[in-house]
């Protein structure tokens, strides 16, 4: 097992935002992370790439978890943020250098990596420039490079679509089901449904800080008849749901 | 539309105040008033020995004035989201400026009658001047200061002659002139051309309402301003809001690239090149070693020169030291596989480099202005040795343990 999440309950101060996490990613699986905006998702994934620390239950990296070894814990992750994250004093080839330093990898590999992936996206002639006064897409596509330079086996993707061109999103799936043949794992949250449905093995949605359903997509058109056959149908049917449910409790305080 | 800048005003000088708290504390308000005191009985010392005619008299008193002239910007208070926010009232911007050129006006004004006061004495007992003219030169002062002003906010908008938002002709050469004017001829004729130069520029610039505002210009103004305010305030305290520019330096390569890519050098590769391209460090490194060498090579002596020395090192140091939490936001360094047990290692390591370097200049410096002075050679080398390794060894880990316990 890849990643175990179990009974996680977590947050950024006293009062909780997760309330009971429980979600697995088996080795090389892609899961889709799928939630409202404030569900939970980022704060799951703070949780597992050790940001933050959980007020009680456990996340597990191959059986490891983070107070057994926190240098191996952290090697086995790779981590594509919502938001692109760049060190505004680095040049972008400084931030390949950082990655291989932090990582310990070969320089000599790591730069044939490098420079398929640069060339991917378009940013070969770009090396001696500074991320930082990049575009949006183009300090995403930085991130993506820097990840899959390293030999993690688990892919932590928050949000990996928007501001990407089609032809660099097309490159990132490709790229993922490249490293899912090799083994590795990814967890990805995402808003852009359609793109999930396709590509993600299974999904678990998350909904007010607890998992929902962790489903296939054959097992939820099963446990949602009703909805219809697409993701984002069956999304907004148990959105839609939940909202009941709760109007319903609140009407009956 | 005065209400939003009156508003806005208040908030900042909540700000303002909360910093002049910090910057004035009890130590360094004796501090200022011993350096005041000092510098008031130096001048008054010195005033004695001057004369009526001395030649560099009137150059001394012209420079003094146009550079107080330079002084207080227009405090817009634009921030950068205001582009979008205020564009649908651009018509009624110009209350907005009008409210902000009246606060502006009371601390540059002031500034202008402060210096006036403090050059008085100087200007009397080097030339023969009657109470009339020293009058005659601060309308002339005030005047140009308004001048200034107006031609601050004139360029906040796409101007008919845009020849008025050229600041070197219309801050320095134009003003310098009318001064030059009073200094060598006299004061009544320079108060007369000041005010005939307000009349004109208030005249061609007209009536502003019915201009399109340069908001990128207007914004990038105020920021540059607020940026100078934030970068006094830094010399005391930490100050949030500041982002340092970073610089490329290419040049620097070739020492940047002595460090060897090896996790455990993660911080060191992080922490030389952020110091060396962030403007903000490298620049107060740079400007406190040229500063302190300045100072040493007009110092000779035993006590004062090593005394310098070390306090120059200390406070570089000192400021250096807020660089090593520089990239604890940035969530890669809590993601990466490495331990933090090297983080203050390396940040040792670069202190040690820069320090060093300084303090070697220094050394090199009270050396060649202390050559027969055998004393003072051997005590520089053991006082900055013995400082730079207690600063780095003994004083920045307890400082920064400290520092963590506070984040």
């Amino acid at each position: 097992m890849a990643l175990e999440v179990t009974n996680l309950v977590g947050g950024y101060s006293q009062i909780p935002v997760l309330k009971n996490i429980s979600f697995n990613v088996k080795d090389g699986e892609l899961v889709g992370l799928i939630g409202l905006n404030g569900a939970g998702k980022s704060t799951t994934i703070n949780h597992i790439i050790g940001l933050l620390t959980p007020f009680s239950g456990t996340i597990k990296i191959n059986g490891m978890t983070i107070n057994d070894d926190v240098k191996s814990y952290k090697q086995q992750i790779a981590y594509i943020p919502e938001s692109p994250i760049v060190y505004k004093e680095l040049t972008l080839k400084e931030h390949l250098e950082m990655t291989m330093m932090a990582y310990n990898l070969n320089k000599e590999e790591s730069w044939k990596r490098a420079n398929r992936l640069l060339k991917m996206f378009r940013l070969e002639n770009k090396l001696d420039w500074f991320p930082d006064n990049f575009s949006k897409g183009m300090r995403q596509k930085v991130m993506i490079t820097c990840a899959f330079l390293t030999d993690a086996n688990l892919f932590i993707i928050d949000e990996p679509f928007l501001g990407l061109d089609p032809l660099a999103v097309n490159d990132l799936l490709s790229l993922i089901a490249e490293r899912k043949e090799k083994g590795a794992s990814i967890l990805m949250s995402t808003h852009v449904l359609d793109t999930a449905q396709r590509y993600c093995d299974r999904f678990v949605l998350v909904h007010d800080g607890v998992v929902r359903t962790e489903a296939t997509l054959a097992d939820l058109r099963k446990q949602f008849p009703s909805a219809g056959n697409s993701l984002n149908d069956i999304y907004l049917d148990l959105a839609k749901q939940d909202k009941s449910n709760e109007e319903t409790r609140a009407g009956e305080k | 539309m005065s209400k939003v800048f009156s508003k806005r005003l208040s908030s900042h000088l909540t700000e303002m105040i909360r910093y002049l708290r910090l910057v004035f504390n009890d130590y360094f308000v004796l501090a200022l008033l011993f350096l005041i005191g000092g510098l008031g009985y130096y001048y008054s010392i010195g005033l004695r020995k001057l004369s009526i005619g001395i030649w560099w008299a009137p150059i001394v008193t012209a420079i003094v004035m146009i550079v107080t002239l330079q002084l207080g910007r227009l405090a817009t208070l634009l921030e950068d989201p205001d582009y979008v926010f205020l564009l649908p009232k651009e018509s009624e911007m110009v209350q907005y400026f009008r409210s902000s050129f009246r606060y502006s006006c009371i601390l540059g004004l002031s500034v202008q009658v402060l210096i006036w006061f403090i050059l008085i004495p100087f200007v009397q007992r080097t030339s023969h001047l009657d109470t009339s003219e020293i009058f005659f030169m601060l309308i002339t002062m005030i005047v140009l200061k308004l001048a200034w002003l107006e031609l601050d906010l004139a360029r906040k908008y796409r101007l008919k002659y845009e020849i008025f938002a050229n600041r070197l002709i219309f801050r320095f050469i134009i003003p310098a002139i009318i001064v030059i004017l009073g200094v060598y001829l006299n004061y009544l004729v320079a108060m007369i051309f000041s005010v005939i130069y307000f009349i004109i520029i208030k005249l061609l610039i007209g009536n502003l309402s019915g201009l399109v505002v340069n908001w990128r210009l207007a914004i990038s103004d105020e920021n540059s301003r607020m940026h100078s305010v934030y970068s006094f305030f830094n010399l005391f305290t930490d100050v949030p809001s500041l982002q340092g520019t970073v610089k490329r330096r290419k040049y620097l390569d070739v020492i940047l690239q002595r460090t060897k890519l090896i996790p455990e050098n993660t911080y060191l590769y992080l922490y030389s090149h952020g110091i060396l391209r962030d403007n903000e460090m490298s620049g107060l490194f740079v400007r406190l070693t040229v500063l302190g060498v300045l100072f040493l090579i007009f110092i000779k002596g035993l006590v004062m020169p090593v005394f310098l020395a070390a306090l120059f090192i200390y406070l570089i140091g000192f400021q250096l030291l807020p660089f090593y939490f520089h990239f604890s936001d940035n969530v890669f360094i809590h993601i990466y596989p490495i331990t933090g047990k090297f983080q203050m290692k390396n940040f040792q390591r670069i202190i040690l480099w820069f320090l060093t370097i300084t303090g070697i200049l220094f050394a090199i410096t009270i050396i060649f202005v202390n050559y027969n002075n055998p004393a003072t050679i051997a005590a520089i080398i053991i006082v900055e040795t013995a400082e730079i390794w207690l600063f780095t060894f003994v004083y920045l880990p307890r400082r920064i343990s400290k520092g963590i316990m506070n984040r």
